[in-house]
């Protein structure tokens, strides 16, 4: 019992981090309909200004985190104008190339610029060490990832169900050009779209920094891991990718606690079972 | 007229002998290393520790000038290491080798170094088996065998009983485990519990969450230094392990210096045993520390640094002995022994392996407030102890 | 497409001869380097089997260094056990590599984009744990170190690494007629029916999804060539083989110099790895800045790959008049 109530709270924690990383990523992949492999970058580039603003400006968490996630969004809008744009009428594999090349370029310029070590985010002490739950203690800061994500999630779907800007976005996610024949700026939905995608990837790699560490070559390694929640998850779809995150969490944690010898093998052969059953990831939508 | 001819030879020889002494031949050596991607970090402080030794002992090493020549090896790519391996030795005539850090990349040039006779100084590649595949491989830096043998004996002596074990699911994690263990048991220790935890793993809650039901006196962990090093020992302040009193024991791969302060006032109290710490009081560290410090003043020393620099100690005493001679310039080091920044080391005769002490630090704040390796426990003249067992 | 079969074929012979002797040529130039000539041709051949799955049948894959693996494992174990002559283990390694390919084929085949691309990883991982599962096997993280024999019991490899060049640059040269030959086949013409319409080949009666297998099992074959050819160059196989970024790399390298007509391929290789070399010995911590706005700079000027450039020069030249 104790067993099974770890995977789960250590499970919807790893999972909310996932969540947080990849929910950006789904929603423009679906929108926008961009193999996007340089949304790590901005994860990265949110922990490395968070790391900065802390360790070189002297700022404290809150405001190291808040002024990383505003230079993500200030970079990411020339960004999406300058180098997106002209590939939303391209093909997969000259996203796929572009996408790579933008990524080279972050991860380069991180490099040159704070060096190839862990750029360590040091949390508030408040939220440090553990929190006790009773029957085990819980680290405070998956404790705050929780709440975090539940916030986000939240605020998410007020944003898509409640929002004008949420009705154009469905609009031109589920049929781009019938949106922009009623006279939806498309346009500018997609660059608004970009924008949020970044700042919760820039949100999600600074409060995930405890277990995914940031340091330059940050999106080459997980590029695979964010890309597997969002297949799972259903492109473009925020509820997919949350039940993806979680489930592949907290599949993940069993795995480990259970049977660590197989490792990263249940994880794969979870994703080949999911999306063989459902070819379009838990649920996304069936291509028009 | 015999003396007029005698007289001749010795006045051309007397005119050559300074030409002679002057003419210092340069002797090139290729340093391979990764230069770029995420291991750059070697490639880094070996470059900076073999300027600083250059910096100490100038570039001639007995009558031979040195140059050293730097390729990148990208990682753990034996097949780029082959091949820029085989471009040194062809292209550039480099007449040593050194630096390697993976173990692939090692063993995929033993049979380049054996035919062409290259003396070769690893300065970083850790698995026992690397100076058998070849009789011109040297090593400066260390065997996890090496290391992780004394950590087990110093958790007896100090009243440690139960131990948890958790290393990365790969060869040098079972080397350093299985050293472990058979110490740790041989001295009346108990193992209860041992973890092989998955390379790509990023989350070690549930690794630690189950060493911490299992509840022993202290967990012994081996994970390669990196960002997944610095999550687990992130993890085991986070899970309350610290608090229930279980103790950190690992090797020094967890916390070294570039990563040592990253890690935070959670890491204070671990213990971890190894060849080098930068808090290691000796002359010839300070010496090494500031030298370092003057040449590029934001990096920090760290083993690599101190292996780089004993590895150009033992090129430099080869080239002074025997030149272009490869055998006899192996040979000319067997069982030598010197004093180096992390103190007395040799290399062994049987296994060219480097012999050292192997210290037990714990993390601890230094005079400035800033985290340091605090040496409280010494095993003289440790030899590799993978050796012995293979 | 030509329906002048003739005149194809001739200008094809021509073009391979035309290979044979920039091989000749570039050993003779560069005979120092010929190391990493020998690696430019392994990848070159590996690139080929991806243009042939990806650019001529559209199967979108990210996962191409499973079968490269498998292809170095089988033919290291073979060595490893006896049978040292290389050419036996690079049939080895196409088999191999083949028999993944096909088994992993069975189910990747019945998806198609990202579901593909996501697979075709998660199998590539897979095989990698399972590598370093079975270490007693396979050597584990440290590799399994062999010693080759020599080719057809005569040619010993030497130390400059001249029999080696020429070893795979032959390979270079059959597997290239072979997908050449077979691309301007019924076979390749349904493989490129595929990718551009499977439903239009559904209804003209094409058995889609086993031409899918078919081709992949094929690529895979080719892909486990360049594997065996580089476990057996290297005399050492690791889990390696099995990373990511061989399969992204290979990939960047086909886009780079244009997908589906085979001599891309050949040219992103080339490309690719020359600018590595050259800006590695130039400043290796920055490199990744060149190959950054190089790629973006193909992306934005000849997204159709540095193949399509003449093309565009000669628009160019003819809009300007």
């Amino acid at each position: 019992m104790n067993t099974f109530a770890s995977i789960c709270i250590d499970g919807v924690a790893y999972g909310m981090i996932l969540f947080m990383i990849s929910v950006g990523l789904s929603v423009t992949m679906g929108l926008m309909r961009v193999v996007n492999l340089a949304h790590g970058g901005f994860a990265m580039l949110g922990g490395a200004l968070a790391h900065f603003g802390m360790a070189a400006l002297g700022l404290n968490f809150a405001a190291a985190a808040a002024l990383a996630i505003v230079v993500v969004v200030a970079l990411s809008a020339p960004m999406e104008r300058l180098l997106y744009r002209p590939l939303y009428r391209m093909g997969e594999l000259q996203q796929v190339l572009a996408t790579i090349g933008i990524t080279f370029l972050m991860i380069a310029s991180v490099s040159y610029w704070l060096g190839t070590s862990i750029l360590e985010i040091r949390l508030p002490s408040t939220l440090s060490g553990a929190v006790n739950l009773g029957f085990r203690t819980l680290p405070a800061d998956r404790v705050f990832v929780i709440v975090i994500g539940l916030i986000v999630i939240g605020a998410l779907y007020l944003l898509v169900e409640r929002t004008r800007f949420g009705v154009k976005l469905r609009a031109a996610v589920d049929e781009r050009d019938a949106a922009a024949c009623l006279g939806i700026d498309t346009a500018k939905v997609f660059s608004r779209t970009f924008a949020l995608g970044a700042a919760l990837a820039a949100l999600g790699g600074i409060m995930g920094a405890g277990l995914l560490p940031i340091d330059a070559y940050y999106p080459l390694r997980y590029m695979v891991l964010f890309l597997v929640v969002v297949a799972v998850g259903g492109l473009g779809s925020i509820a997919g990718s949350f039940l993806a995150a979680l489930g592949l969490g907290v599949l993940d944690t069993a795995a480990r606690y259970l049977a660590p010898a197989y490792g990263t093998i249940f994880f794969y052969v979870a994703m080949i079972v999911i999306l063989g059953w459902r070819p379009h990831g838990l649920l996304g939508r069936t291509e028009s | 007229m015999k003396a007029t001819l005698y007289g001749l030879c010795a006045a051309l020889a007397l005119a050559v002998a300074p030409l002679a002494g002057a003419s210092a031949d340069t002797i090139k050596v290729g340093i391979i290393a990764p230069f770029s991607g995420p291991f750059s970090i070697y490639g880094k402080q070996f470059k900076e520790a073999l300027e600083v030794f250059v910096k100490d002992h100038g570039t001639k090493a007995g009558s031979h000038e040195v140059e050293f020549i730097y390729k990148d090896s990208t990682g753990p790519n034996p097949d780029v290491t082959k091949q820029v391996t085989r471009e040194l030795l062809i292209k550039d005539g480099v007449k040593y080798l050194g630096g390697y850090v993976f173990t692939p990349n090692a063993l995929a040039v033993a049979p380049l170094v054996t035919q062409s006779q290259t003396p070769t100084v690893i300065f970083n590649a850790a698995t026992s088996i690397i100076t058998k595949k070849s009789p011109f491989f040297v090593r400066t830096s260390f065997t996890l065998p090496q290391v992780a043998g004394p950590m087990a004996d110093w958790a007896i002596t100090n009243g440690i009983k139960t131990v948890a074990t958790a290393v990365t699911d790969y060869g040098p994690g079972i080397d350093a485990e299985k050293t472990f263990i058979k110490e740790f048991q041989a001295k009346g220790g108990k193992i209860v519990d041992q973890i092989r935890m998955p390379i790509k793993t990023t989350d070690f809650a549930p690794f630690l969450q189950r060493i911490k039901s299992d509840a022993p006196n202290a967990l012994f962990v081996f994970i390669p230094a990196g960002p997944t090093a610095f999550s687990f020992t992130k993890a085991y302040s986070d899970n309350g392990l610290k608090a229930a009193g279980i103790q950190f024991l690992g090797t020094g791969d967890v916390d070294d210096e570039t990563t040592l302060q990253a890690l935070g006032d959670a890491a204070i109290g671990i213990k971890t045993s190894y060849s080098y710490s930068a808090a290691h009081k000796s002359a010839l560290n300070d010496k090494l520390k500031a030298g370092l410090a003057k040449l590029h003043p934001d990096s920090d020393a760290n083993f690599a640094t101190v292996d780089a620099y004993d590895g150009a100690y033992v090129l430099y005493k080869m080239i002074a002995a025997a030149g272009t001679d490869g055998p006899a310039a192996v040979k000319s080091v067997l069982g030598m022994s010197w004093e180096s920044a992390r103190g007395p080391v040799s290399i062994d005769a049987h296994n060219r392996s480097i012999t050292q002490n192997i210290y037990i630090r714990e993390v601890a704040k230094d005079a400035q407030g800033k985290l340091e390796n605090k040496e409280i426990a010494t095993y003289k003249d440790v030899p590799d102890l993978g050796q012995a067992s293979k | 497409m030509s329906f002048a079969p003739r005149n194809a074929r001739l200008r094809d012979l021509a073009l391979l001869l035309g290979m044979a002797v920039a091989a000749a040529a570039a050993y003779y130039a560069f005979p120092d380097n010929l190391a990493f000539a020998t690696r430019v041709i392994i990848m070159m051949i590996f690139v080929l089997s991806l243009d042939f799955v990806l650019g001529v049948a559209g199967i979108t894959t990210l996962g191409h260094s499973a079968l490269f693996g498998a292809g170095a494992y089988a033919a290291a174990l073979c060595a490893a056990h006896g049978w040292s002559e290389p050419v036996l283990g690079v049939i080895a390694g196409a088999a191999a590599a083949a028999l993944v390919a096909l088994l992993s084929g069975l189910f990747l085949m019945r998806t198609r984009g990202l579901t593909l691309l996501m697979l075709t990883i998660a199998v590539t991982e897979v095989l990698g744990e399972l590598v370093n599962k079975f270490s007693d096997i396979t050597g584990g993280a440290d590799g399994l170190d062999i010693l080759m024999g020599p080719i057809f019991g005569v040619l010993k490899f030497d130390f400059r690494g001249q029999v080696g060049y020429i070893y795979a640059a032959c390979a270079l040269l059959l597997v290239f007629a072979f997908l050449r030959v077979l691309v301007a086949s019924p076979f390749g013409l349904a493989a490129r029916g595929i990718k551009e319409s499977p439903a239009r080949m559904r209804a003209i009666g094409a058995p889609v999804y086993w031409r899918l297998v078919a081709i992949y099992a094929i690529g895979g074959a080719v892909a486990g060539v360049a594997g065996a050819l580089s476990a057996q160059s290297t005399s050492l196989v690791s889990p390696n083989v099995f990373d990511f970024q061989l399969s992204a790399d290979a990939l960047i390298m086909l886009i780079l110099g244009g997908a589906g007509r085979l001599y891309g391929a050949l040219f992103g290789a080339l490309v690719f790895m020359s600018v590595h070399q050259v800006a590695a010995s130039v400043d290796p911590f920055n490199w990744l800045f060149i190959i950054g706005a190089l790629l973006l700079a193909v992306v934005y000027v000849a997204p159709a790959g540095l193949l399509s450039l003449p093309d565009l020069v000669k628009r160019q030249l003819r809009f300007s008049r």
